[in-house]
């Protein structure tokens, strides 16, 4: 395919806006009469409250209203409707909002917040899933059975489980028996934020028209407008949601969150604009978490290597609410099978209440978790075997005609995953390891990763184009530009679709739900599948109008017509041709009369045959596109001090099509660090009341440039994608799955000893290595048989 | 109690009133609309907020009203040419592709900016130091180095926002 625009390095539109300070984020909005809240989180992470006292409160320099739970009647959500805005007769979690002040100032509201004085009668508090699941424990939601849910989902009434989910492939009793040689694992992925730099934060207005209008840093504002539409019983053309620019996502602004507090608080002042923006502290423990992901497998395989069976048992400690865990503890179970073809496989999911701030997507929903314990375990098994880790995974890998643990049939158009694999051990195993020498360990590792879009059956994403005057272009959609360069993909996909310049082209600057069109959310490395499938669909429709105008003026057939970007031309006589310009409002003869159309489309694209799972295998189209690609590095041990240093990271991913090289790396390198930091230092702690022990930037050990790898190998396989625009698949959330297991198989192989938990610090090195001095044996973690 | 302080921004003199409470970075963002230098968090980790205050690239989260009398501070606002040039650090955040969401960038470009004015030969491993007090979510950090020794290219240069 000969392409002009797309696969070039043309500069995203927003860079000039960002890089002068002029970008407009959540917080940089000022409305008329703007009001500011601030609100009290609890003492205890689960406790009754008995008593609320606003009086002193109310009486703050500056206060308007002093707000709490009292009198909410509704709960929310878009998968099981949990969720309340407002603590109402118990807290849940540490983070939780409990009563809110609203006042002139930010300052002034902070002040009078630290007055309101709550009594709180403490309950048993659980940190785990294990220990939120034990017979007698205490019950977080004690009416879970009552909450409405998405066909297939919902909580175990009288238990601390808020869904269990379970996959069944094959025969996996007949597949263990088959088995000459099994390895097991107990893995654990903990809390994590994705803490982007630009905190969360909403502004809701309640108008005297009874409309309400909601500016948020999300990604979801149609699902905002659809619950703030259901709970205050309006039209969803009366709620208005905004999003300005963001600074940054990676999953934690997905769904609707902090929005629905925000309107709460807001409702008691109508016409008054509130403002709230989360303070770092806030945005660790009162947004999304990541992770809490406890995952035990057991693979079983022949000794030649060929997988037999495979169990998988997800712990997913969920927090208070589960509306937003509940489609990452699924899609860690059925993404745990990885890359690999096993014919029996059975997998259980529980989705566990606990007292910590809610899990949500982050990078993914559960793919790094999943892959986490089945890359290591790949490892492990190759050892035992004798193999190389390169051998035993190709004995497995899914290839065209393999079923994936869905059941989804792989064609070549799913993408190779062995020629990502063969790029990446030729870059970190095509040359010699060092020696150990005084100072360090020297390692290698590698890991193959998969990733499917999430979406839901109606997940969409449309467009609309307008022709212009001028022959200019502008595109409005729905889609989030949380930084990853969406912008620029449409305009490199538009532009390429019309055959005009990018310069031509002018992408939408924010959403409103006012003028955008719908898209369910920006979430799941969908954006690039979907949203420029939506674009190429509405550029062909805009070329058959403008052929179809151009018919009428030249008087012949349209299949006669050719469009060339400039022109409408007959295809036997290009002399014979109308300027594209002067089609756009229909063509305006000289005797003033008008023959065609006004140039505006619209569009949109699902995902073909996208499904739930089926309820008696769990199976399903849940996957339609597959992301095949892999991941390794060249790491060095200080001996001194069991610090871990990325002296090269590789990746390779099968994107079907590079649509912006630039971008592409960024994304890339940007999800290495990421993956990194969650690896080797991340981890968002609670002690045994659930109060967080390092909610700040400080002592959460945010990586910084100092721990970026000192070289990165990035290398795109373009196996084109069947439904992709141009055969492009995504590629936001890939590049984060790979790197803890490919760092911790590189840490066994310098020094011997297998994590099964992350983040590996410095201190847990020197620990193992100590240890293993001592002639105990060579493992850390829970276990590893 | 309100009182007022005075003091340079990007070349011009302002007064301001004040409660008392507020920091340099509250002062620029709430009394003077210079909404460009951002907040990304609460104990003076980010570097979000830097601006260059006498020359010196400072946190203004945490840089108190005390020091800020008769002071010249330059925010990001204050970096482009009156007809809208870029200067040349912005254009080299936008070549080398350290853009993504952008939140951190008005800071790394105020730091570099006080990193250059002062050290126009800055070395690899100063330039790292300078940067190690920025967190980026966004970029793995690539992109933005590669993008401050274009700015040190173009500053040497002289590429007033010019391209190369």
């Amino acid at each position: 395919m000969d392409l002009k625009y797309v696969g070039k390095n043309i500069k995203r539109p927003d860079a000039v806006k960002k890089a002068t300070g002029k970008a407009i984020y959540l917080d940089d909005i000022q409305l008329p009469g703007m009001l500011y809240a601030a609100i009290l989180r609890p003492d205890f992470a689960h406790a009754k409250i008995l008593s609320i006292d606003t009086s002193e409160a109310e009486k703050g320099e500056g206060v308007v209203k002093v707000v709490t739970g009292k009198g909410c009647d509704f709960r929310y959500g878009d998968n099981i409707r949990d969720l309340v805005p407002m603590a109402i007769d118990k807290v849940r979690y540490i983070g939780e909002p409990v009563a809110a002040v609203i006042a002139t100032s930010k300052h002034l509201a902070k002040q009078a917040v630290k007055k309101i004085k709550v009594e709180y009668e403490p309950l048993p508090v659980y940190t785990d899933a294990l220990a939120a699941m034990e017979k007698g424990a205490a019950l977080i939601h004690e009416n879970s059975g009552d909450y409405w849910h998405l066909p297939g989902l919902g909580p175990k009434p009288g238990t601390n489980i808020a869904n269990h989910y379970f996959l069944k492939k094959g025969d996996v009793e007949k597949g263990f028996a088959e088995a000459e040689i099994t390895v097991e694992g107990e893995f654990v992925y903990p809390f994590g934020s994705c803490a982007a730099i630009e905190p969360h934060g909403s502004i809701a207005w309640f108008h005297e028209d009874k409309t309400i209008e909601l500016w948020s840093s999300s990604i979801c504002p149609f699902i905002i407008r659809e619950e703030l539409a259901r709970v205050y019983k309006l039209p969803e053309s009366d709620v208005r949601v905004h999003i300005p620019e963001l600074g940054g996502c990676f999953g934690y602004k997905s769904d609707i969150t902090v929005e629905q507090t925000i309107a709460w608080i807001a409702s008691f002042v109508p016409g008054h604009p509130v403002k709230w923006v989360a303070s770092r502290k806030e945005d660790f423990l009162s947004t999304l978490l990541g992770h809490g992901m406890r995952v035990r497998m057991k693979v079983g395989a022949k000794k030649d290597g060929k997988l037999t069976a495979l169990r998988t048992t997800v712990y997913h400690s969920t927090g208070a609410y589960s509306d937003t865990g509940v489609h990452v503890s699924i899609a860690a179970g059925h993404n745990s099978a990885g890359t690999y073809e096993f014919p029996n496989i059975h997998q259980d999911s529980f989705l566990v209440y606990t007292n910590t701030p809610p899990v949500g997507a982050f990078r993914g929903y559960g793919h790094q978790e999943g892959q986490f314990a089945i890359e290591r375990l790949m490892d492990i098994l190759a050892r035992k075997l004798q193999m190389t880790p390169f051998e035993l995974r190709s004995k497995n890998y899914l290839r065209p005609g393999t079923t994936s643990s869905l059941g989804e049939r792989m064609y070549v158009s799913s993408g190779d995953v062995t020629k990502c694999a063969a790029i990446v051990q030729k870059a970190v195993y095509g040359h010699e390891k060092p020696k150990e020498d005084d100072k360090y360990w020297y390692g290698r590792g590698f890991a193959a990763l998969t990733k499917t879009p999430k979406g839901a059956p109606h997940s969409s994403k449309s467009c609309y184009l307008k022709f212009n005057g001028d022959g200019s272009v502008s595109i409005n959609m729905g889609g989030a530009e949380v930084g990853q360069g969406l912008r620029n993909v449409v305009r490199l996909i538009a532009a390429e679709t019309l055959k005009i310049p990018p310069e031509r082209i002018r992408v939408y600057t924010e959403i409103d739900t006012q003028f955008s069109p719908w898209e369910w959310q920006t979430i799941g490395s969908m954006f690039t599948l979907q949203g420029g499938g939506a674009v190429v669909k509405a550029c062909q429709r805009a070329i058959a109008m403008f052929k179809k105008t151009a018919a009428q003026v030249l008087r012949v057939e349209e299949e006669m017509l050719d469009y060339d970007g400039e022109h409408v031309f007959l295809k036997n006589d290009p002399a014979m041709k109308i300027e594209v310009h002067r089609l756009t409002r229909g063509y305006m003869y000289e005797n003033g009369m008008t023959a065609g159309e006004v140039v505006h489309t619209t569009s949109d694209m699902r995902l073909p045959r996208y499904s739930g799972p089926d309820p008696a295998t769990g199976q399903g189209t849940m996957g339609v596109s597959y992301t095949f690609g892999a991941q390794g590095c060249e790491i060095r041990i200080e001996k001194a001090t069991g610090k871990v240093i990325i002296d090269h990271f590789a990746s390779s991913f099968d994107v079907g099509r590079v649509i912006s090289p630039e971008q592409i790396r960024g994304q890339i390198a940007g999800g290495v660090m990421m993956g990194i930091g969650a690896t080797l230092y991340e981890e968002v702690k609670f002690d045994k009341d659930g109060k967080g022990l390092n909610p700040h930037y400080s002592k959460y050990r945010f990586p910084n440039i100092k721990d970026a790898p000192k070289k990165q190998t990035i290398e795109c396989v373009e196996t084109p994608e069947a439904i992709g625009p141009y055969g492009a698949r995504g590629i936001g959330e890939h590049p984060v799955i790979g790197v803890a297991p490919s760092i911790l198989n590189a840490i066994q192989d310098a020094i011997g000893v297998e994590f099964f938990e992350i983040p590996v610090t410095p201190e847990k090195i020197l620990a193992a290595v100590a240890a293993k001095g001592s002639g105990k044996p060579g493992q850390a973690g829970k276990s590893g048989k | 109690m309100a009182e007022t302080i005075t003091f340079k921004v990007n070349g011009e003199t302002k007064t301001v009133s004040l409660e008392g409470h507020e920091k340099l970075l509250e002062i620029l963002r709430d009394k003077l609309s210079l909404t460009g230098t951002k907040c990304g968090c609460d104990d003076a980790s980010c570097g979000a907020c830097t601006v260059v205050v006498n020359g010196e690239a400072k946190k203004s989260c945490v840089f108190p009203q005390a020091k800020l009398a008769g002071a010249e501070v330059t925010t990001i606002e204050g970096l482009a040419g009156k007809a809208g040039e870029l200067h040349p650090i912005q254009q080299a955040m936008i070549d080398g592709g350290a853009v993504q969401c952008g939140y951190c960038i008005p800071g790394i470009v105020m730091e570099l900016h006080g990193l250059f004015s002062k050290n126009p030969d800055a070395g690899h491993d100063e330039i790292t130091e300078a940067l190690s007090r920025h967190f980026c979510r966004c970029t793995g950090y690539e992109a933005i180095m590669a993008s401050a020794l274009l700015a040190q290219k173009y500053l040497k240069e002289g590429k007033g926002g010019k391209k190369s």
